[in-house]
């Protein structure tokens, strides 16, 4: 994945250079607003990623100019400002995605690689990993065949689950996907969330599909 | 310097104001009398008392002096006798005949035989022609011989409004003179009650948040706007209390684990290690920073709570599909403690607000609930409409909270003891009542018997009130 970063803060901009590119990922990095828009004009990107407050030029502005010159590249805006109404702000710019300050490199990670894939199935199919299959239009889950019964948040969980699978899938990414809830909730309910859909999924069964990624979140199925 | 201050209010300001547009209508009223009178005596009344003049003039030019005091005479005794003046005087300027004392100082009294409108001092009147000034229609000469006649036409009416216009200057005097002290009395009081509301600010500027404006029992315009002062003066001392609570707090709660985890790192670092060590020791590290950046989420999300304004990004949130979705999130957590989660006590009810605080606030008390009813117990969550509020509620089983410790729980960090070994940080419910006060609501723990309720009441607006 093409990566351009514009990023004020040398350090982290040096970490977040260093860690994609760990994850064969190409980074293009920008140090301010100006020169970001440039190299984001000029450049074919599969994701950007854009400090808000930035020197010479803001990420929101970038985004703007971005957006009226046609160029729909998915950008996923870093911010220290993470009250409601600034997220609103981001993503009324033309953000595909927002993400506030400290964040987890994981989290980083597992959104831009989301933001990438962004291509949502289309209503109506279905989403099959392995001998799991999970039909969208008559909302049923089969595993080998066999109908597992879930209730209305699991087949949503899972089927959130399944739209990235092979890549992993953050705690607050599934809280903003399944419940469109946008905050800490500081307490374990994705996780009780995720232990009740494996014993549905994977408890009977020699594989396991569904996959705790310590420091990240969950991963359905094997990265592809 | 007390008063050039006190000639220097809105006060004086506005009497000396109010006593100039006194004077300039009363001048132009008084322009207006004299104008109106003018040309209210007409040219044969001028014809007349000249051709009179004129007949007398002769005689005496004559040598018929005698003819002519004769007709002084008869002048005097017609039909009304007060209504014609005149006055004959030598050359020196001694009375030889008529109804006046002396020669009036008037200046335009003009020695041509013309006529011209005259106001003759009162004190050369006798007192039974008139006991005030005279004003008329005059004509004069002066003879070879150096003496002067002078003939006057009275006119009553003009005389009238002369007396009133002399009356009303009186009264605007008399007005004008007390324009002052009693604007500068007005001032003082003004400026009294300025300077409370003023030494509050000072007061205030210099540290001191708890002062308030003082407020009378007058409930005047002063009262109202104080009132409204320290309402304001009592959100900013709110929010400026708990800005300083976050900041201590954040020191208080960020400080040890910080510390754990700089040690952590240094002892990692003081012998060399194998890989694996070192990542048994990142990981920790990693779950401390998370921690680290939980709380710290946790407070900023009630500083953000307690800061907001009413109306930034707020949009109508259906209360009834909220709590669906937080019970939905958090029913797997009960069912996991052996618990029932209870939430179809719902009505269908909007309110204004933000649906993510909401959430939140409402994720923190059925989290609370959760983790404090034992294995077995209930859980319940409700949405009612209640009169002209909604009230949103999460019951349990559990232990419920001794109403003397009621309060305290909602302050920060605050955990009773026998929660101590729960895991949490203490600003649950701080968020759940940072989020009530921003959406206006009240919020109220009760007894449960056996347990606890936590009621959010919010109040409806009008249009959303049921019928």
């Amino acid at each position: 994945m093409h990566i351009l970063m514009i990023e004020d803060d040398a350090r982290a901009a040096e970490y977040l250079v260093k860690g994609l590119g760990q994850c064969a990922h190409v980074v293009d990095h920008a140090a301010d607003g100006d020169s970001g828009l440039q190299l984001a004009l000029r450049g074919s990107y599969d994701v950007i990623v854009a400090d808000r407050l930035l020197p010479k030029r803001d990420g929101l502005s970038i985004i703007r100019m971005l957006r009226a010159d046609g160029n729909r590249t998915p950008v996923l805006v870093l911010s220290a400002l993470g009250e409601v109404d600034d997220r609103v702000a981001g993503l009324r710019a033309g953000g595909d995605d927002y993400l506030v300050k400290p964040y987890a490199f994981r989290e980083l990670l597992a959104r831009l690689e989301a933001l990438q894939r962004r291509q949502p199935a289309p209503m109506g199919e279905a989403l099959v990993v392995g001998d799991l299959v999970l039909d969208l239009q008559c909302q049923t889950v089969k595993r080998a065949g066999r109908l597992l019964r879930l209730q209305p948040r699991e087949f949503r969980l899972l089927a959130c689950l399944m739209r990235h699978a092979g890549h992993v899938v953050t705690r607050t990414m599934l809280l903003e996907q399944v419940w469109d809830f946008h905050f800490d909730p500081q307490t374990n309910v994705i996780d009780v969330q995720i232990s009740r859909l494996r014993n549905k999924i994977d408890k009977d069964f020699e594989l396991q599909l569904l996959h705790t990624v310590r420091g990240a979140g969950y991963q359905l199925g094997e990265a592809s | 310097m007390r008063l050039p201050r006190l000639l220097r209010t809105t006060a004086v300001r506005f009497a000396l104001r109010y006593a100039l547009i006194y004077v300039l209508v009363l001048g132009g009223a008084l322009a207006a009398l004299m104008w109106v009178e003018h040309s209210h005596i007409d040219d044969r009344t001028r014809a007349e008392i000249e051709s009179k003049l004129h007949v007398l003039v002769l005689a005496h030019d004559n040598g018929r002096e005698a003819e002519m005091i004769q007709g002084l005479r008869q002048l005097q005794a017609g039909a009304k006798r007060d209504d014609r003046l005149f006055l004959l005087v030598t050359a020196e300027g001694a009375r030889r005949e008529g109804n006046l004392i002396a020669w009036p100082s008037e200046q335009s009294i003009t020695l041509d035989g013309r006529a011209h409108l005259v106001l003759i001092e009162e004190e050369v009147v006798p007192k039974d022609l008139s006991d005030s000034d005279v004003f008329g229609l005059a004509v004069a000469w002066m003879f070879a011989d150096g003496s002067r006649l002078l003939l006057i036409h009275r006119d009553a009416e003009a005389e009238q409004l002369l007396e009133i216009t002399d009356y009303l200057s009186e009264v605007l005097g008399v007005a004008g003179l007390l324009a002052l002290p009693l604007s500068l009395s007005l001032s003082h009081t003004m400026l009294r009650r300025m300077d409370d509301i003023g030494r509050t600010a000072a007061d205030i500027a210099a540290g001191d948040l708890a002062r308030r404006v003082p407020v009378s029992e007058r409930n005047d315009e002063f009262d109202t706007l104080a009132a409204r002062l320290n309402t304001m003066l009592d959100r900013i001392q709110q929010l400026v209390r708990g800005l300083r609570e976050v900041t201590d707090n954040v020191a208080h709660d960020l400080r040890s684990p910080l510390a754990r985890l700089r040690s952590q790192l240094e002892v990692a670092l003081l012998e060399p290690r194998d890989g694996a060590e070192y990542r048994e020791t990142l990981g920790h590290s990693l779950d401390d920073v998370d921690q680290l950046i939980r709380t710290f989420n946790a407070l900023l999300g009630i500083a953000q709570a307690e800061a907001g304004s009413a109306s930034n990004g707020w949009e109508p949130v259906n209360l009834d599909a909220l709590a669906h979705d937080v019970a939905d999130l958090y029913g797997p957590l009960a069912e996991e403690k052996g618990q029932t989660l209870d939430s179809s006590d719902r009505q269908q009810v909007s309110i204004l607000g933000s649906r993510d605080l909401l959430a939140q606030a409402l994720g923190n008390l059925l989290d609370n609930a959760i983790k404090y009813t034992p294995s077995g117990g209930q859980v319940g969550l409700s949405v009612r409409r209640i009169g002209n509020s909604v009230e949103l509620a999460t019951s349990d089983t559990g232990p419920g909270i001794a109403a003397v410790d009621r309060a305290r729980v909602l302050e920060r960090f605050v955990r009773l003891d026998q929660s101590r070994n729960l895991p949490g940080n203490g600003l649950g419910l701080s968020l759940v009542q940072a989020v009530a006060r921003l959406h206006g609501a009240e919020l109220v723990l009760a007894d449960a018997v056996p347990g606890l309720v936590v009621i959010l009441r919010f109040p409806l607006p009008p249009g959303n009130r049921a019928a």
